[in-house]
């Protein structure tokens, strides 16, 4: 049953060569954390919650929008969903300036004039003119969260956000994206396999194996007191 | 740096904007168009010259192959006259309804030569001579399709030595390629029409195919049904047929065939 | 010496509007092979390709048939008074068609390198699949459609076949490779070695103004 109240209604099958992703949740979170090893499908969930990937059968929902229902035949296109995606290659144009990619989203005044807290959080400012080749990595991950985030979204989807940097980088973008959350108030998925982080950011976190869910719960429940029994076998924690 | 070839381009490009068909330079604003085989362009070329001077009518000459020219006639180009270098393409416009009747004129005709490089030392004086073993190749127009090549066979036919030579004949996609391989010495011999040997270096005229015996080398001049431009055409096609005409076309080695 | 000019000048002057000319489609058809899958889709590839593979001559033919005023295209502009055939809009048609293969190609191989991971992340942002290709897919393939323009113009400075079919061999309106042919054919070595320097010429400062562009032919 689909409750009025939920965030997040997700029931999705697909099937790509050899992999098959089946997965139904459904949740109140605003802040709901994907863990798993690699090649469980957590890419492809968001890939299909943003409309790049159409599953087989299923239905996607979120808050009050219905975003794919292959029993009604609703496949709302990417470019209607507002849906704020970094993926974990943060694609940010390379043939575009920090500001282009910033704003390309953004189609009037009115939309600008809000997005500019988000510019603040994150500190763009500076940026703002500079090439996407001559940013570090820190810079450019703050850039694609703006970048989704200028369009107002009604959710955010974050792919290993922090995955790429390291330990001190790390450190620095977690209180952004915690200030994203609290003073935008954006609902968000986020796909990591760091403990801390989903700590400090998810207030629900679904695991996923092969495809399938496999177990969901608080954050404080999802990891043992070790170094995390959900942490895929071939990464490590530190750099 | 660019910019400067970008230029240059540019200015290739306007120096050239006078505007192709349209610019007639004509007094009277007339034309007529005329499709004439390749080897005819140049003394058509005279020819157009002189009755421009004359009648102020601008002479827009179309030369390339004649097939190719029949291909056009056929599709219904804006063609006033056509001009052939054998029968067989004329035949082809004829077929498709494309000439007007009784226009038809054979307007000049060609002599056949066999030729030979100049630096070399054989002694070809008669067809005989081709079936020695001395000669290996001869260059011809492919006797398939080329005129040239045509007319050729048929003599060598007439006198009996084809079946002997074909072994040695290398075809050529046209005249011209047959003259440039005698000339290069990569051939022992080859046929080509006399006009051709009158800008050649490095190739001799062995012996003349004698005209009685050779097969009739006829270029068929007409007027096309549909005409573009009827009384400058009618005006050009009876020019083509004057004594002027004549004098320009055998200075350039073609027999005139319109008696007078 | 006003051959010269004028000939290179013409052909040089109706290539550069061949390639203008082929450019919208041309990318239109790259990206359409690149990006969709749709019915009739290998019909779309053959007939593009097929300049390539058929004797210039024969599509020529095929052309001046469509084109001449018996033609399904011919009659009608025929009626509206509108002339192609023998005037110097057939050169620019037959250079057009000729090159047309190699910029859809070229083309193609551009979108095809562009990471759709891009366009995917441009439509969550709003832009409909217009603007994606807008400002997306066509900036990031811009290479390749350079690349294929090059080799449209190059191809179409040295169009013969097709071109003396529809657009005649016509003083005032000859294109280098059907001058070069003229005077060979009347055994005028001198001249045709001429207008054969200019077209060499012509190749290289096409190569040359490429490699400024950054494009790899």
């Amino acid at each position: 049953m689909v409750s009025k109240h939920s965030l997040l209604t997700l029931a999705i099958q697909l099937r790509q060569g050899g992999f098959s992703l089946d997965v139904s949740v459904e949740t109140e979170a605003q802040a709901v954390a994907i863990v798993g090893p690699s090649g469980s499908g957590k890419t492809t969930m968001l890939d299909a919650v943003a409309g790049l990937r159409r599953p087989d059968a299923g239905l996607i929902q979120v808050g009050q929008e219905i975003l794919f229902n292959s029993h009604s035949g609703t496949n709302l296109p990417s470019h209607e969903r507002r849906i704020g995606y970094v993926p974990q290659d943060l694609a940010l144009f390379p043939h575009l300036t920090v500001q282009q990619n910033v704003l390309y989203g953004v189609s009037n005044a009115a939309t600008e004039e809000h997005g500019r807290p988000v510019l603040q959080i994150l500190e763009i400012q500076e940026l703002l003119s500079r090439t996407i080749d001559s940013l570090s990595g820190g810079e450019r991950q703050r850039v694609a969260l703006a970048r989704a985030l200028m369009v107002r979204p009604r959710i955010l989807l974050l792919d290993e956000p922090l995955a790429a940097l390291d330990i001190a980088l790390r450190d620095r973008i977690l209180p952004y994206l915690e200030r994203v959350r609290e003073e935008l108030k954006t609902p968000m998925i986020y796909v990591s396999h760091v403990p801390d982080e989903i700590r400090q950011i998810a207030d629900w976190v679904i695991r996923l194996d092969a495809g399938q869910v496999v177990g969901s719960s608080v954050p404080a429940e999802a990891f043992g007191a070790e170094t995390g029994n959900l942490t895929s076998p071939t990464r490590r924690r530190e750099r | 740096m660019r910019l400067l070839f970008l230029l240059l381009i540019a200015g290739f490009g306007l120096s050239s904007c006078n505007g192709p068909l349209g610019h007639s330079g004509s007094v009277s604003g007339q034309r007529v168009v005329v499709s004439v085989a390749a080897s005819l362009s140049d003394a058509v070329g005279d020819v157009a010259n002189v009755f421009e001077k004359e009648t102020g009518i601008h002479v827009i000459v179309n030369a390339a192959g004649s097939q190719i020219l029949a291909t056009q006639i056929i599709e219904e180009v804006p063609v006033d006259v056509f001009i052939s270098a054998d029968h067989r393409q004329m035949l082809r416009a004829i077929d498709r309804g494309k000439i007007a009747e009784g226009t038809i004129r054979d307007l000049l005709s060609n002599q056949l030569v066999v030729i030979v490089p100049s630096d070399r030392s054989m002694s070809i004086n008669r067809p005989l001579d081709l079936i020695e073993q001395s000669v290996r190749r001869v260059a011809l127009g492919d006797p398939e399709v080329v005129p040239a090549g045509v007319y050729a066979r048929e003599y060598f036919d007439e006198v009996g030595v084809w079946n002997a030579l074909t072994s040695k004949i290398v075809p050529t996609r046209n005249v011209r390629a047959a003259l440039r391989a005698v000339e290069a010495g990569t051939v022992d011999a080859g046929v080509v029409y006399r006009t051709d040997m009158r800008t050649s270096l490095g190739a001799v005229i062995a012996f003349d195919v004698p005209v009685d015996r050779a097969p009739r080398i006829t270029y068929p001049a007409a007027l096309l049904a549909d005409l573009p431009h009827p009384e400058s055409a009618v005006q050009f096609f009876a020019f083509l047929q004057t004594a002027k005409a004549q004098h320009i076309f055998e200075a350039y080695g073609f027999i005139f065939l319109v008696a007078h | 010496m006003s051959e010269l000019l004028e000939v290179t000048g013409f052909t040089v002057l109706m290539a550069s509007v061949a390639t203008l000319v082929m450019l919208p489609p041309g990318i239109c058809v790259g990206w359409l092979l690149a990006r969709r899958q749709f019915y009739g889709r290998s019909v779309l590839e053959t007939v593009v390709t097929l300049p390539l593979v058929v004797p210039p001559v024969a599509t020529g033919l095929i052309l001046l048939k469509l084109l001449g005023r018996r033609g399904w295209l011919g009659g009608v502009m025929d009626s509206v008074g509108v002339d192609i055939v023998f005037t110097w809009k057939a050169v620019v048609v037959a250079m057009a068609v000729m090159g047309f293969p190699l910029l859809v190609r070229s083309a193609r191989a551009g979108f095809e390198a562009v990471d759709r991971r891009y366009e995917g992340v441009a439509a969550t942002l709003g832009a409909s699949p217009f603007k994606v290709f807008l400002t997306i897919s066509l900036p990031l393939a811009r290479r390749g459609i350079l690349a294929g323009a090059v080799l449209g113009f190059s191809r179409a400075i040295g169009e013969f076949g097709a071109t003396i079919m529809i657009a005649g061999s016509l003083p005032g309106s000859r294109t280098l490779s059907v001058a070069i042919y003229r005077h060979a054919e009347l055994g005028q070595d001198a001249a045709a070695a001429v207008l054969i320097i200019a077209a060499v010429a012509i190749g290289f400062v096409a190569v040359h103004v490429a490699n400024r562009l950054g494009v790899a032919t």
